[in-house]
């Protein structure tokens, strides 16, 4: 990939012999993937398009019917395919195309009200539990105590969940369809139209999964399709920090001699560096410092202390979580493709890794409530680290949330564990239901990360997902590299990635939430550059990295739709020095960057193959 | 109605190879789905469909890229570089020596197309585009990720354009030469081109020299119908329709196409008679229903006294540069590298 190339020549593709050169300057364009297309037309792919050649005939009679179709039906007729249609993949063109085939054409045969779904409604009559009870327990895993809720507990009042903005999820992002939200009635009335626009829905929203069309994804190594690779490193300078690349350079310069074990050397350029950021303004300089201050802790062997008393932590979460979107809009795009994953299901279980505060959940409970038929059943089961004082602090998300659930009338049960690490669970300890009364979704924000600390851990965790047997699983992680072997790569990338971080804030109203959610990031900058070993747990991957673990592993993609990127550049919008913010679509997942730098990925998976899914 | 389509997509499926169809008749097709019949645009839609690759301070074959943002405007140029020589210096932005002490190295300031509507700076599309113009024309190429209409319309892609010329030129890093300055060309496609043009004017007007400009099938227009508007309408990918749509909706409200943005040699244009205006090179594409009127900017440039060389592809269609798959793509190139080298 890093090669120079001097000569131009054209690339023999199979698909343009018609119209291929026979005279002049026959020059081929060398691209190093041709062993590696996967049948793929690679001149497509470099422009974000997977088509293979086999196809590529099939694909242009599939434009033209669409051409045809578009033609004779009148202008109401393709509008909604842009206004109402959900879209998916775009870059999969056959499917993309044959989905919109099929909405200009449904097919007779589709009944959106199958055995299957009056099955499972009997079934769920025997469960029924009387409305608006919610049951609450604690299973706490180092310590059986239980506290009482504290009330008025500074922490959770922040996060209060009648303060959660509810505005930023506009009604549209409960359905799919433009219907409007129904009361809580939880008869469901099915109406013509609402068979006719859930029938659209289900006809769009259940694409054939990718990996029955595609083959499985190439190794990393093809990086000329030109999409994300493990060794693109996009890099956005603001006009501020033109002046301060002499400081980048310097900081480079440090992690070189770190790297080389030249301690002598490292430690005057980290002096350096200290007299040089102070002459630079707004976020290069506090990312210069906050680098400049691991690299000296690595040098001198200062390592930061055990992690932070969990109420501090607690504090930075929320106030990163309030100055900028990027937790927002995690938590928007997961629950967007919960909501659909949950369709129809009456009795719901949400995994979720990341519980912290429990933010994520008011807005989708309140979704789920406002569900068309009426809310499912809602359990949540939350894991978190243990705290360093005595109390229970998931009991306390639990209890909040139980409250809130009551208000919203949803059945609702909760269960915490708390655990120094994900790979310490275990299936057995969940009290998993079978699938057919409970669908599950699990949910991990930027947490499975920290298990690429240990060697096993991730394998050992993903198994037990598989175990519970979940319709789906969402993940959202920071877009970067930054768990490379060599130092100095991780160095460079992490640079990039925290200055574009900085930068995003710089637009924050509120300084105090700008410095908490500095020091929030700060801490990350210090264990990428700091620590080693278990101790390094921010291990950063790609998409391109998950996606080949996750398939590794035995899970398949679910798109997220046109539908769910609306409504989060929607919710970008309303945030301040919004300009820079932006979603993309990349194959299915949702990134959100600042400056076309993508910063963070939403994915969601499924288990490939459901009856496998026993334990290894 | 039906009929007459089959005969037009059968037509340009004879001129273009397979994939080439495949491309630009996704977008047409996606294109036609953003576009409103009430003139307003679904720009979520589009964002969406749009294909999008980041930067990447990592050479690929030879070229490296990066972001950079105005922190005031929020104009975002992307620079494309040749990969130093020097594998150590590979992944390092350098913003403090100039480009070249010895030689000239062009700098072409490229605006994308997309009828001023469409596409980014990291479009995929544009992005590889502009990748190759950099191996072959040993440039480096600055792609400016202007503001398009509807939302923003004239004059703000111009204005933008403007803004990021000046950047351009303010940039030690650009120079090159024993005289160091920055040598800078101006280049776009379909709607590009027109802003190139345009820039070229507030450029030359300025005193701020350009020393060419490119034009890619440019985007002009007219109140009238011409000939080969007439006789191309629907056959080769593009309609008058949404010609006229893309107008309307770049235009001031309330204009017609007889706008000098649009007609800058017509009715209400001017003469650039006696202006300090860049050499043109000027692509016109034989199947592109708009050539009457790249036609006549070609001769109102002639009759400015101004210099300006014509590439009339006979038998190319909009948008043959985006797949190395054909004869006019490899013409292209050549043109365009002897163009940015004929000053040394």
């Amino acid at each position: 990939m890093k090669r120079d190339h001097n000569h131009l020549q054209p690339n023999p593709d199979p698909s343009s012999l018609r119209g291929a050169p026979s005279t002049g300057k026959a020059k081929v364009w060398d691209e190093e993937s041709a062993q590696q297309d996967c049948g793929m037309d690679e001149l497509l792919a470099v422009l974000g398009y997977k088509v293979k050649t086999s196809d590529m005939a099939e694909v242009a009679q599939k434009l033209e019917q669409l051409e045809e179709v578009m033609c004779n039906v009148q202008d109401d007729g393709i509008s909604h395919l842009a206004s109402e249609t959900v879209h998916y993949n775009p870059s999969d063109l056959s499917t993309w195309l044959e989905s919109m085939l099929s909405e200009l054409n449904p097919p007779s045969t589709f009944d959106p009200f199958g055995a299957a779904g009056t099955a499972a409604a009997a079934l769920d009559d025997s469960f029924l539990v009387p409305a608006e009870s919610s049951t609450l327990t604690t299973l706490d895993f180092d310590n059986i105590n239980r506290k009482h809720q504290k009330s008025g507990q500074q922490i959770f009042e922040e996060a209060s969940c009648s303060d959660y903005d509810l505005k930023a999820i506009p009604g549209k992002a409960i359905y799919s369809q433009k219907t409007q939200p129904q009361t809580h009635d939880s008869s469901s009335s099915s109406t013509p139209t609402n068979v006719k626009s859930e029938k659209r829905f289900k006809s769009t929203s259940g694409p054939p999964s990718p990996s029955d069309i595609f083959p499985p994804p190439p190794p990393p190594a093809a990086a000329s399709y030109g999409i994300p690779t493990a060794s693109t490193r996009p890099v956005v300078l603001v006009d501020s920090q033109e002046n301060g690349i002499r400081l980048v350079h310097a900081l480079m310069a440090c992690a070189e001699a770190v790297q080389q074990n030249n301690l002598n050397l490292a430690e005057a350029l980290v002096k350096q560096i200290g007299f040089l950021a102070i002459s630079q303004a707004g976020a290069m300089r506090k990312v210069a410092t906050y680098f400049a201050e691991a690299l000296a802790r690595r040098i001198y062997r200062f390592y930061p202390q055990n992690p932070l008393d969990h109420s501090f932590s607690d504090v930075l979460h929320m106030h990163f979580y309030e100055t900028c979107p990027y937790l927002k809009f995690a938590h928007f795009t997961a629950n967007q493709a919960i909501l659909e994953a949950f369709e129809g299901k009456k009795r719901v279980h949400v995994i979720d890794f990341s519980m912290n505060q429990g933010m994520q959940w008011p807005a989708l409970m309140q979704a789920l409530a406002l569900r068309v038929g009426g809310p499912p059943a809602f359990r949540l089961t939350g894991f978190g680290p243990p705290s360093h004082d005595n109390s229970d602090h998931l009991q306390e998300v639990g209890c909040k949330l139980a409250q809130f659930a009551k208000k919203i009338h949803v059945e609702f049960e909760y269960r915490g564990f708390v655990a120094n690490s994900l790979a310490d669970l275990d299936a057995s300890m969940l009290d998993l239901r079978p699938s057919e009364v409970e669908a599950v979704a699990v949910n991990s924000v930027f947490e499975l990360h920290k298990l690429l600390a240990r060697p096993g851990a991730i394998d050992k965790v993903f198994s037990v997902v598989k175990q519970m047997k979940p319709e789906l699983v969402t993940i959202v992680e920071q877009e970067a590299n930054h768990n490379g072997p060599v130092f100095l790569d991780r160095f460079t990338e992490s640079l990039h990635f925290y200055s574009t971080l900085f930068d995003s804030l710089e637009g924050s109203v509120s300084s105090q939430d700008k410095v908490m959610s500095e020091v929030y990031l700060g801490k990350q900058i210090c264990n990428v550059v700091a620590c080693e070993g278990v101790d390094r747990i921010e291990r950063h991957e790609s998409l391109t990295q998950w996606r080949n673990r996750l398939s590794t592993a035995g899970f398949s993609p679910v798109h997220l739709g046109s539908n769910a990127f609306k409504q989060a550049s929607m919710l970008l919008a309303l945030f301040a020095g919004g300009d820079g913010y932006g979603v993309e679509e990349n194959n299915g997942c949702l990134m959100l960057g600042w400056h076309n730098r993508p910063l963070i990925t939403t994915s969601a998976w499924k288990l490939t193959n459901k009856t496998t899914a026993i334990s290894q | 109605m039906a009929g007459s389509n089959e005969v037009n997509l059968n037509e340009s499926k004879r001129v273009v190879p397979l994939n080439t169809w495949v491309l630009i008749s996704n977008f047409k097709l996606s294109y036609n789905l953003q576009r409103r019949p009430d003139g307003t645009f679904n720009r979520d839609l589009s964002e969406f469909l749009d294909r999008r690759v980041p930067a990447n301070i990592n050479p690929v074959d030879g070229v490296f890229s990066f972001d950079h943002v105005d922190g005031a405007t929020g104009l975002l140029n992307r620079v494309y570089q040749p990969s130093p020589k020097n594998e150590a210096q590979w992944g390092i932005v350098d913003l403090e020596k100039p480009l070249s002490t010895t030689e000239v190295v062009p700098v072409i300031v490229f605006f994308h197309g997309g009828s001023f509507t469409h596409s980014s700076a990291n479009s995929a599309i544009y992005d590889t585009f502009c990748r190759r113009l950099v191996n072959i024309c040993k440039a480096v190429v600055v792609s400016v990720n202007y503001r398009r209409s509807p939302e923003h319309r004239y004059p703000c892609a111009y204005d933008d354009g403007w803004a990021a010329l000046k950047w351009v030129k303010s940039r030690t890093w650009l120079q090159s030469g024993k005289d160091s300055k920055v040598h800078v060309y101006l280049a776009g496609d379909s709607s590009g081109g027109n802003i190139a043009h345009h820039v070229a004017v507030r450029a030359a007007e300025a005193d701020v020299e350009v020393l060419g400009n490119i034009l890619l099938h440019p985007m002009f227009g007219g109140q009238m119908r011409t000939e080969s508007e007439k006789r191309l309408d629907g056959k080769y990918f593009v309609t008058l329709h949404d010609r006229d749509w893309y107008w309307r909706a770049y235009l001031p409200e309330g204009e017609d196409r007889d706008h000098p943005a649009c007609n800058p040699f017509g009715p209400r244009g001017r003469t650039l008679e006696g202006l300090k205006f860049p050499k043109s090179l000027v692509v016109v594409a034989g199947l592109d229903l708009i050539q009457d009127w790249q036609l006549a900017y070609v001769e109102g440039l002639k009759k400015s006294g101004q210099e300006v060389k014509l590439l009339f592809l006979e038998k190319a269609t909009i948008g043959f540069y985006f797949l190395p798959n054909n004869d006019h793509f490899y013409r292209l190139m050549e043109e365009m590298n002897n163009f940015v080298h004929s000053n040394c």
